[in-house]
């Protein structure tokens, strides 16, 4: 919310700059976030005019002018394109003041140049740039104050105004503020005690008092479309509005702006009957102000005549009955209604107003016929042929305040200060000079300040006004045991690892679009739907964190990097038959080099061994975690090159090769990308709480030599390594069977495969004979010859 | 020789070998050491001189010798240490020393996980533990339940995104709009005495820009108890910010307003990044001051939703944008990078 310096000071008997009223406010809870000068602000600038110009002698593109200005003529160079002789210019002497600094004396380029003329940006004024000097127009005299030309020196500070600041909305408002919480004389606006003629009384009936709590209308007759003064104009347009340039219709925003009072004029001629507040019926339409025809549903809170809707109100009037160039008699309404009722009527409606804007807030309803006078008298004030015709004012249930009991005691506990009775009575009364000083205080919440419910409410009022800075930073806080969520430490950790093994972590947004579930084979029926997505991109929520890693991925490729290898964690929706579920999933891929290129040895792609090998790793302290031949794969992925993740008998995840239907959808030319994702919740609710329990138990080694013995055999080439490892799972000493080699090619035969493999034993109890593992590797391979019809290769 | 003499040479011993230590190299360091310190050093035969000195001389020379004998035994350690070890100076170089380095991987944590992971370090050291809610939150828990009722201005603070699915309540499934649903849901299920924090992921239906970002992370925290003040708060966070930027950072609060406390609070800190650009500081933009954190005191309606006696029972709160630190911890200046994942500016980190 704009707010113009000049303006706030109408009504603010002290001497502050606006950089000191910004502060004061920014104490006190307003944000200024932003104060922008406007006007000339400039010191001894007068008009001139180009006499000569001639060439600088050492410098291609300046020149040297000769300016009159009236008594002096002065010599200065000038670096603008745009310049004419006799143009009329503004120029600044030696001392001058531009931008708050001082004009010296300047050689440049070896020329003396006793002042400079200006362009708009020099003087910091608003108008054409030229990509120059400013051209003054034509009659302008020459030797005048360039300052008479511009508007003065103001300032327009903007406010981010809070959902609760309704007390904060016009600059009287704000002026209010300042001037209780910093004990400075305020202004109060003097509108007339006008009397009104004995004419037609307008009748104002309010069909429920809890939604318009208060009507008042002034008759006012004989006016005119009068031109708005220019001191009104500048002011509307200091607030971003734009003037309409009829008095009747501009005064009702200068007045918004003024006393924060939303407030509409009728033409009383297009009027039939009386006022009446209502709510509106089924099919009705109301042509609003910009001309929009508005079908009104039943529960929209109108301004009526006996006929017809006049207004939404407190958002928006109509364009029948609003005033026009031909207007003579109006009727001014200033009305307060129910903040919930306009917010929920502008929601569904859709229209936004600053009317809207302060009533959805709660306007002080104290102030309805002080600003309908306040209107009353700027008219007149412009048509002197205006007279108040009646003075209407509905208001059936009188303002009651809440009256809120405080002690010094409850104050200080809330805001953990040591403050004295005087200091907190004084802030009390800052927001409420009738407060007594009797104890317990009871505290009269003010009109205008209707957030205010309770103590906690008061304390935040002294807090404001004895300033924040006063609180101490000291702390008595009980001891806590701290106790980080298992999952949250389990999540850092298996982060850890994984960035530990190459791995770059990313972040993508939970919002997917119906092309990815398409590429990605996911279920469009699974994914919960956003009915409001910022685009169709983002459309539904995201039912596995593939989407977002294939986004990763094709990113990168596309800035050329040859090694990817990433995770996430991230949380997964799962539409259901009956509401919806979300767990945390924790996903990842690899695809191209495995980590950087060495020169010894160039790098190798990465595989589904890779793969395996990281989720051991990470898994490697996870009894009882299995990787099994997949069942149960997602679509995307390849069922045939996948396993699943077992932790404790239950799935709760998988791994392998993307399906190649998936990469050829997302247009991946390779199909070597390695995927995996499992249940973060599921991990956390199958693995064991206590520390104790996830410490792996030390065990003994040898005080023996081991021995070792290579066995290379040939067996066909579709068994597996696992069948291998559990047909020697019962071989006495043996402690580790090492796959080192596996071939398949020519000199073996199809469908057949060599394998080496390294078979180490070694005893508790004594060192090994060669005898004895001799008989191990010949038990060895009779089993392999039986159970695999293998054949020892020589 | 008497012990006059044995004293001169001595102290010439001890000349000779300071101005030889001064020339000395990695090349004739051991020389030097056999030519005092050796069996026939020069040092060495001087000590053994001794022996043909009376017991009373002994006591005098005795200790003088020795003395410099450790002065000297610490300067060449020294001078090996700084040539590096003595014999093995001889063996000369025989591969290309530099060149790269095994390159282990290097994978990185998002540079969000590795400020909430220094944020929730800080806090778990104050004794405050970690909860967490979800994202699909209902509107319950997101606005009512924290003061922020239908068709009140305070909803405007947040651009909601709405699931198409509703409860049995009829009431909409959103996206939560931040971490304060978390006070919700974990003071309807404990007790107190409660402190508490919650980092995570927050949606608003915000257009993407520089400093804005429809997804994005906040950490929330609070504590309840008996007699809880807002200088307990102001304690707290100055805890925590001086953790993050160091022990001169001040905290400066604001009035403000948020539905779920009263009094509230704006929390600036001052800005650690101005150095010597007075005024120009890109950070602040010449203020001074960085907004931080919203906090205050839990309103009692908040209390009251989740079943507590607010009479009994009061709290604080605050909350976070967590990429507003990760962008002053990382240097980063356009949020679009958190999201992009471009991995050569991950792998910075």
């Amino acid at each position: 919310m704009k707010i113009l310096y000049s303006w706030l000071m109408d009504f603010i008997d002290a001497d502050l700059s606006a950089q000191e009223v910004a502060e004061k406010f920014i104490r006190i809870g307003f944000a200024v976030e932003d104060i922008q000068k406007t006007g000339a602000s400039f010191k001894g600038v007068v008009t001139g005019e180009i006499l000569e110009i001639e060439k600088h002698p050492n410098a291609d593109r300046l020149s040297l002018c000769q300016v009159n200005v009236g008594d002096d003529n002065f010599k200065v160079v000038c670096g603008a394109q745009n310049i004419e002789v006799g143009q009329k210019i503004t120029f600044a002497p030696v001392g001058a003041e531009l931008g708050g600094e001082k004009l010296k004396k300047a050689k440049i380029r070896g020329v003396e140049s006793s002042g400079m003329i200006c362009s708009v940006k020099e003087l910091g004024v608003e108008g054409p740039c030229n990509g120059g000097i400013l051209v003054l127009p034509k009659g302008t005299p020459v030797g005048i104050d360039a300052k008479t030309l511009f508007e003065k020196e103001d300032f327009i500070l903007d406010f981010e105004i809070l959902p609760n600041q309704s007390y904060g909305l016009s600059h009287m408002a704000l002026a209010r503020e300042l001037c209780s919480f910093y004990n400075l004389p305020f202004k109060p606006l003097k509108t007339n005690e006008f009397k009104a003629a004995e004419g037609k009384a307008v009748s104002i009936e309010i069909e429920n008092a809890e939604d318009c709590s208060r009507y008042s209308a002034i008759v006012l007759k004989n006016v005119q479309a009068v031109e708005t003064p220019d001191w009104i104009k500048s002011r509307l347009k200091a607030m971003d509005t734009n003037p309409k340039n009829n008095l009747l219709i501009d005064v009702s925003n200068y007045v918004m702006f003024e006393m924060g009072q939303p407030t509409h004029c009728f033409d009383l001629d297009k009027l039939s009957g009386g006022i009446k507040i209502r709510f509106s019926k089924k099919g009705e339409i109301l042509k609003t102000l910009d001309d929009q025809d508005l079908k009104l549903s039943e529960n929209f809170l109108v301004i009526a005549d006996s006929e017809k809707p006049l207004a939404l109100a407190g958002i928006i009037g109509g364009s029948e009955t609003a005033v026009s160039s031909g207007t003579k008699n109006i009727l001014i309404e200033s009305a307060c209604f129910k903040p919930s009722l306009i917010k929920k009527t502008s929601r569904l409606t859709n229209i936004k107003t600053e009317s809207s804007y302060r009533f959805e807030r709660g306007a002080d309803i104290e102030i309805t016929l002080e600003s309908a006078r306040r209107i009353a008298q700027i008219i007149m004030n412009a048509c002197p042929k205006a007279s108040i015709e009646n003075i209407g004012d509905a208001y059936p249930v009188k303002y009651q305040s809440k009256v809120i009991e405080v002690d010094s005691g409850k104050i200080n506990s809330i805001l953990g200060t040591d403050l004295s009775d005087t200091d907190i009575f004084n802030s009390l009364k800052a927001v409420q000079p009738n407060i007594k000083d009797d104890k317990p205080w009871k505290f009269q919440v003010p009109s205008f300040r209707r957030d205010m419910e309770s103590v906690c409410d008061v304390a935040e009022e002294t807090g404001r006004f004895v300033g924040y800075d006063i609180i101490p930073s000291k702390s008595e806080m009980r001891m806590m045991k701290a106790s980080a969520t298992s999952s949250s430490l389990l999540v850092a950790d298996l982060q850890n690892k994984f960035s530990n093994l190459g791995f770059s972590e990313v972040y993508n947004y939970d919002f997917i679009s119906l092309k990815e579930i398409k590429n990605c084979l996911l279920k469009e029926d699974d994914c919960v739907e956003i009915k409001n997505p910022l685009s169709l991109e983002y459309q539904f929520l995201r039912t596995s964190l593939i989407t977002g890693l294939i986004k990763t991925l094709k990113y990168n490729l596309n800035r050329q990097m040859e090694s990817i290898s990433i995770f996430e964690v991230g949380n997964i929706y799962t539409k259901e038959e009956k509401g919806h579920k979300e767990e945390t999933r924790f996903a990842g891929l690899m695809h191209g080099i495995t980590g950087e290129r060495f020169w010894k040895n160039s790098g190798e792609n990465a595989d589904f061994y890779h793969l395996k090998g990281v989720l051991s790793h990470v898994f490697k302290d996870f009894d009882n975690l299995k990787f099994v031949k997949a069942k149960n794969v997602p679509s995307f992925m390849h069922s045939g090159n996948s396993l699943e993740i077992l932790l404790r008998g239950k799935s709760i995840g998988f791994m392998g090769q993307l399906n190649p239907k998936t990469s050829k959808s997302n247009g991946f030319k390779n199909n070597s990308i390695w995927y995996f994702e499992f249940s973060l919740s599921s991990l956390i609710s199958l693995h064991k709480k206590d520390f104790h329990l996830n410490i792996k138990q030390m065990r003994s080694v040898s005080e023996f030599p081991i021995m070792w013995r290579d066995l290379s055999i040939i067996l066909d080439k579709n068994r597996e390594w696992a069948d291998i490892e559990k047909a020697v799972s019962k071989i006495p000493n043996l402690v580790k069977v090492e796959l080192t080699d596996v071939y398949k090619g020519k000199n073996i035969g199809e469908n057949l495969k060599s394998m080496t493999i390294r078979f180490t034993f070694s005893s508790m109890e004594k060192t090994l004979t060669d005898e004895e593992v001799s008989s191990y590797m010949s038990e060895i391979l009779g089993k392999f010859k039986k159970a695999f019809d293998a054949k020892l290769r020589d | 020789m008497n012990s006059t003499e044995w004293k001169e040479k001595l102290s010439s011993i001890k000349d000779g070998f300071s101005n030889s230590a001064i020339k000395s190299n990695a090349g004739n360091i051991d020389a030097l050491e056999t030519e005092y310190l050796g069996r026939k050093g020069l040092l060495m035969l001087l000590l053994r001189d001794l022996k043909d000195f009376s017991l009373e001389e002994k006591k005098i020379l005795g200790p003088l010798g020795n003395t410099l004998k450790a002065e000297i035994t610490s300067k060449l350690a020294e001078l090996k240490n700084k040539f590096g070890a003595g014999s093995a100076s001889s063996l000369k170089n025989d591969f290309d020393l530099t060149l790269p380095a095994f390159p282990y991987s290097k994978g990185s944590l998002h540079p969000i996980t590795q400020t909430i992971n220094k944020m929730t370090e800080v806090f778990l050291k104050l004794g405050f533990s970690v909860a967490e809610g979800p994202f699909l939150e209902n509107e319950y828990y997101n606005f009512e339940a924290l003061n922020i009722p239908e068709d009140h201005s305070s909803r405007d603070m947040h651009d909601t995104f709405y699931s198409a699915i509703k409860d049995s309540k009829n009431k909409d499934w959103l996206l939560r709009t931040h971490t304060s649903p978390v006070q919700i849901r974990t003071m309807e299920k404990q007790e107190p005495p409660l402190r508490i924090i919650s980092p995570g992921r927050v949606f608003r239906r915000d257009a993407i820009d520089a400093s804005h970002s429809f997804v994005f992370y906040q950490i929330e925290g609070f504590y309840v108890d008996k007699n809880v003040s807002m200088a307990d708060l102001k304690w707290t966070l100055e805890t925590f910010i001086k953790e993050l930027f160091g022990e001169n950072v001040k905290l400066r609060f604001r009035p403000s307003y948020f539905p779920f406390v009263e009094p509230g609070a704006e929390v600036d800190m001052s800005c650690v990044f101005c150095n010597d650009k007075k005024g120009k500081c890109p950070v602040c933009k010449g203020t001074g001051w960085i907004e931080v954190l919203g906090a205050g005191t839990i309103h009692p309606k908040v209390l009251k939703s989740c079943g507590y006696d607010s009479d009994k029972w009061s709290g604080f709160a605050f909350g976070a944008g967590v990429e507003r630190f990760a962008m002053l911890l990382f240097g980063i200046k356009d949020m679009r990078v958190l999201y992009e994942n471009d991995l050569r500016i991950l792998k910075q980190l």
